[in-house]
């Protein structure tokens, strides 16, 4: 799978041959507020009520081959080598689209231990490394 | 919704996802954060950049406008596998703490966190430690002694960082995936010691 930006890995993005958010049509910030850096994305099944994609950069594409099995938002941006900010944007498109869904974090609350059950399983899957 | 957030979602190959959680790994650079990701992630480490907005230093105050400017920050991270259902994303945190506070994406979903530390210059630890107390987010420390030199003992880590009694310090080589993997265990178990907030009566 090839890209644009393989060639200028070390690049600063600002220096890229295409601009970040020449890509998201000169957007910013993302549709939706609550996608992370961990948020769990997958591509979903193709279903026949979704519009027609049009409108969709190359971008848009590679995410829903990439996610065809559940990964991180993080993930992503890194196969693609997109800023997070632009891959936020994109996977809130894709979203809206219908075309992917979306898991987030599950809920640590600063100040609050974490769920028993998940710390065990935590201790239990490294004790296995 | 099929899209809908609430349930867990199905992958076109009807795999279910998992949810995700993070443990940050901090600490000076060149320090061996993105070597600890590496000894015990299944992934080779990835690397993704985060646009940071900052308030302007240095700003022109011309009719209180205030400016703000971006940052760009670099992370490294991998991921463990614990379960189907659960995966561990490991965060190698860039050195500029002061962008910490402007950057909310940074804890969400954080179990807790590692901070690494040099004895030969522990001084670039200090913003780490600051940050995780301030925040009141649970760490340990990790103290880089490479082929077992140990220069300092774990008091003197101790008093130098200026830690709580209650926060785990351990010594080894970074390099040892056993190493690494002692201190995410240990920062679990200092997570599931940690008293319940939530009194009963």
């Amino acid at each position: 799978m090839s890209h644009w930006a393989d060639e200028s890995l070390d690049d600063d993005p600002g220096d890229s041959f295409v601009r970040p958010y020449t890509i998201t049509h000169g957007r910013t910030t993302s549709a939706r507020d609550d996608l992370t850096l961990i948020t769990v994305i997958t591509t979903l099944a193709p279903a026949d009520h979704r519009p027609p994609i049009r409108g969709l950069e190359p971008e848009h594409r590679l995410i829903l081959e990439q996610c065809a099995r559940p990964v991180a938002l993080a993930e992503v941006a890194a196969a693609l080598n997109l800023p997070v900010a632009v891959t936020k944007i994109l996977v809130g498109d894709l979203i809206a689209w219908g075309g992917l869904s979306a898991r987030p974090p599950l809920a640590v609350a600063v100040g609050h231990r974490p769920d028993m059950t998940l710390l065990q399983a935590v201790r239990d899957g490294l004790r296995r490394l | 919704m099929a899209y809908d957030d609430s349930d867990r979602p199905e992958g076109a190959d009807g795999a279910p996802a998992p949810t995700a959680v993070k443990v940050l790994i901090a600490g000076g650079f060149g320090v061996g954060k993105t070597t600890m990701v590496g000894t015990v992630s299944e992934i080779a480490p990835l690397r993704t950049e985060e646009y940071l907005t900052v308030a302007g230093v240095g700003v022109d105050d011309v009719e209180g406008v205030a400016e703000k400017g971006t940052t760009t920050v670099a992370m490294d991270f991998g991921r463990i596998t614990i379960s189907p259902e659960l995966v561990v994303y490991l965060f190698g945190t860039p050195g500029q703490e002061r962008f910490w506070f402007m950057w909310d994406d940074l804890v969400h979903g954080c179990l807790g966190a590692v901070v690494l530390a040099d004895t030969r210059r522990l001084q670039s630890s200090f913003g780490a430690v600051d940050f995780f107390e301030s925040r009141g987010m649970p760490f340990v420390v990790g103290v880089n002694c490479f082929d077992g030199r140990q220069e300092r003992t774990v008091p003197e880590v101790r008093v130098a960082l200026d830690l709580d009694p209650g926060v785990p310090v351990l010594m080894g080589d970074l390099r040892q995936r056993s190493f690494s993997r002692d201190l995410l265990l240990a920062l679990v178990e200092h997570l599931m010691a940690e008293r319940d907030p939530v009194r009963v009566r």
